[in-house]
This record gives C-alpha cells, structure tokens and sequence, in this order.
C-alpha cells in the first residue's frame, strides 16, 4: 500500500530559497541545497523547488540549483515555476528534476501535457491547478493566481490527466498563506475525480491540517512549506500526529 | 572498482551517480555506446525512459550484454533498468536482454503509474541492507516466470509484484534506491559491497 507523503516546497528565486513578507519584500532565508537536505533527514518524503524568479537571468540559476541539488539529495525532486514547453521539461529532468509541475503553460496549451508524457513519461508530469472558490464550485486561475480562466476546477484536474498528467497538484488560492488549513471539499472533489496521486496544498497551519487533508480531503499528498520554514513546527511532529491517526505513512529507517 | 551507468538518453542519472560514488574506490561513469559499457566492473542499468526506445539504444550490444552478465559481471538495474533484464515489454517493442525469464507487463492497478512509497516485504536481496519502504514511479511490472528469483515483493492496490530479483550478480528492482532516501543508498552501497567485488 502506498504511503501518503509529506512534501515540503521551497520558494527559490536566483538561486537562493526566498521568503515573501505581506506580498511585498523578499527575505533570503537559505541556501537551498542545505535546506533540502535537512528536510530529507527530518524524514521529509519529496521536495519541490516553486522557481519564482522574475528574469530570464535568475532563471538559468535554476537549473545549476536543481543539478547541485540532486547530487546531495536522495529523495524525489520536483520543479516547478515557469516551465513553458517540451525542453524546459527536458532540461529540468537533465539537470536532475524527477517531476516537472506546469501551470499557466497547460491551461495555454493543453497538448503540452501530452507532449511531455509522450517524450518522458507519465511519472513526471505534474498538472499544478491554483483554484479559487466561486459560488459552488472552484474556478482555475493562472500566473500565480492572478488571471482567472473560464475553467471549472474538477472538471480541468480530470482533462489533464487524461492528456497525460501523472499527479495533480492543487492549491486553494483561497487558503494559501493563511493558515486556516486546507481546502477540504476542493481536494475531496479533485481527489474523486481522477485516478493520479493529487497532493493538496495551500493552507497549513498545523500538523492537524496536515491529517485533515489525508482523512477528509483525501488527499494523496500534502504540500507545506511556512509551518516549517517558520519552525512552527517539524517533519517528525507532524508525522508522529499522523501516525496517531491510523495513516500510512513513512517511518525513518 | 570501475562503476560504468549505461545512459540510453533516460536523462536524470545525478542522484544514482552519487549514490553509487559514495563508496569508496568507486570511479562512476556514464557510457552511452553498449558495446563500451561492457568494459568496466560494474555495469548499472539505471530507471528513466521508455522500453521500447531504450532497447533500440541496447540492440547493438544486446548479445555481448547478456553473454557478459551470463559470464559474471555484476549488474544493477533500476525500474526501466530492471525491466531490460527480461525478456520483452507490453510497454514496446523489441527484445530485452532475457536474463531473467518472464515479460513486462502494465500494473493491474486503477491508479496507474504508482508514484509513492510503498513497502517491500520479505526483502532479502542483499545481506547489508534491508529494506521496508521505497520510493516507486513506474507504470509497468516485471512477471518473473520463475519465482526463485524474486527477492521481494510489493503489492500496488491488488497487483503484487517482484520488487527486486536476483540470479547471481545480476540484481534488478522496481524501486528506485536513488530515490529511497538513506536506505536506498544503504542498498547501492551494498550492492557495490556485496556483489560486485
């Protein structure tokens, strides 16, 4: 049985990972290499690099970052931030990336999807879909949750996997940052409606959020990065909270 | 000890490259000819790609592999890597090099490919290093005709399949030890250790 995991995102801009304070200045909190290693020993199952960078410039960092980083972390990487075509895919999954997420550049283009599953495979292609809520139902938004689309939630989580997404990543554009926990019905809805892994995020404020996304939401995955970045809390706190739960999870060897 | 990965264009070989160099005296290299590959001490078949265009990339050296491992050189392979060892795939066409008897079939799972960690039980591929919970991302399975070779097995919604084989030097697992965190790269190194020497 497959356990649910854990994964904790790094915002990375130039290079370093960034900390965004009230959406205005952004603070260096670290190198990202020391970072990502550190959450592999708390036990961590999977990490992502969300590149924000605003230039061309401190995009090529990226790939350097993500090539150090694989040659000292021995859990499965994801990028994501930014990944336009075909051979942004390739260069990322070169550069040593497991998984590439794609965002605004699916909604754009849809066949890229199946571009990419075709040329690398299912695996590591991730559907990342920010929704909002709007009356009864979610609705999709592109460039980091600014523009909205015409797209229904549900309904494009279950386009992109059959064009050829193998994980959906879905955050709550409602709950990302404000710590009240995650959208449940968003990630019960998205989860029933596909057959890949959907990793929840946006919303952790807790470790019981965290069980909240597996036993309610049912998620396969859950996404945090503040809580932790914060030292609100840790990798092993929020896993034991899980164990207690009943949930599968994995245990430090 | 010369650790050759044989790279068919699967792309990301950093983590196994390092996880493979963290024993000492291991010079790791990538070969991308098969013939070239079959000069070194350790040959390692890593996991990323598709079978179909990997087997063409194997074709040439296809008869010197399998004649080199049924010789002794010790092998590894990884997910793809694994599955090369058989005889043939759903997944494409062309032969694999047949060193363990049996096809490669797709996962007979709703949640097709697995992407996780799952459990290997009964796990005893190598002496040093035991496992439990490793990292997977694979839609397709070797079915080992002979079930000796089976050193573990794992079990994705209803289908349980071979997580690692073994048949003298030559081990293959489904998993991904690069990706398995410490214990994973426990594995490579004994593999190295155990096998190889």
């Amino acid at each position: 049985m497959l356990t649910r995991r854990l994964v904790v995102c790094l915002d990375v801009k130039g290079g370093r990972v960034v900390k965004g304070v009230q959406f205005e200045g952004l603070r260096d909190v670290g190198d990202p290499v020391e970072l990502a290693r550190r959450y592999e020993a708390e036990g961590a199952d999977e990490l992502t690099f969300l590149d924000i960078s605003a230039s061309a410039e401190e995009r090529d960092t990226l790939w350097e970052l993500v090539r150090r980083t694989a040659e000292q972390l021995f859990i499965p990487l994801a990028v994501g931030g930014g990944v336009r075509t075909v051979d942004d895919v390739g260069r990322a999954l070169r550069a040593g990336a497991d998984k590439v997420s794609i965002n605004s550049a699916a909604v754009a283009n849809p066949a890229l999807l199946t571009a990419c599953a075709e040329r690398f495979g299912a695996q590591c292609v991730v559907a990342s879909i920010d929704a909002k809520r709007d009356g009864d139902r979610w609705r999709v938004y592109t460039h980091g949750g600014r523009r909205p689309t015409d797209l229904d939630a549900v309904a494009w989580a279950r386009e992109c996997v059959a064009r050829g997404a193998g994980e959906v990543l879905l955050t709550s554009i409602d709950r990302d940052g404000a710590r009240t926990g995650y959208d449940l019905a968003l990630t019960r809805a998205v989860s029933e409606a596909v057959d890949v892994p959907v990793i929840a995020s946006g919303g952790a404020g807790s470790a019981a959020h965290v069980r909240d996304a597996f036993q309610e939401g049912g998620a396969d995955a859950a996404l945090v990065a503040g809580i932790l970045h914060d030292g609100l809390t840790t990798v092993g706190a929020i896993k034991a909270l899980l164990r207690e739960g009943g949930l599968h999870i994995r245990s430090l060897a | 000890m010369r650790v050759t990965l044989f790279d068919y264009g699967a792309g990301n070989l950093h983590s196994l490259a390092k996880a493979l160099a963290t024993v000492p005296g291991a010079e790791v290299r990538a070969q991308e000819d098969p013939l070239r590959a079959l000069d070194t001490d350790v040959l390692v078949l890593p996991g990323v790609g598709a079978f179909g265009a990997a087997v063409a990339r194997l074709a040439p050296g296809r008869e010197a592999m399998r004649a080199a491992l049924e010789q002794g050189l010790p092998c590894l392979g990884i997910c793809l890597g694994m599955q090369l060892l058989f005889d043939g795939s759903d997944e494409g066409a062309g032969a694999g090099l047949g060193y363990f008897a049996g096809r490669v079939t797709r996962l007979a799972a709703k949640r097709v490919p697995e992407i996780g960690w799952n459990q290997v039980e009964d796990e005893r591929t190598l002496a040093g290093a035991r496992l439990d919970t490793v990292y997977y991302a694979h839609s397709f399975v070797c079915r080992a005709a002979d079930a000796s070779v089976v050193m573990g097995w794992t079990t994705h919604e209803a289908d349980r399949f071979p997580a690692a084989v073994r048949r003298g030097r030559v081990v293959g697992v489904q998993f991904h030890p690069e990706k398995s965190s410490t214990a994973g790269v426990r594995f490579v190194q004994a593999f190295l250790r155990e096998v190889a020497p």
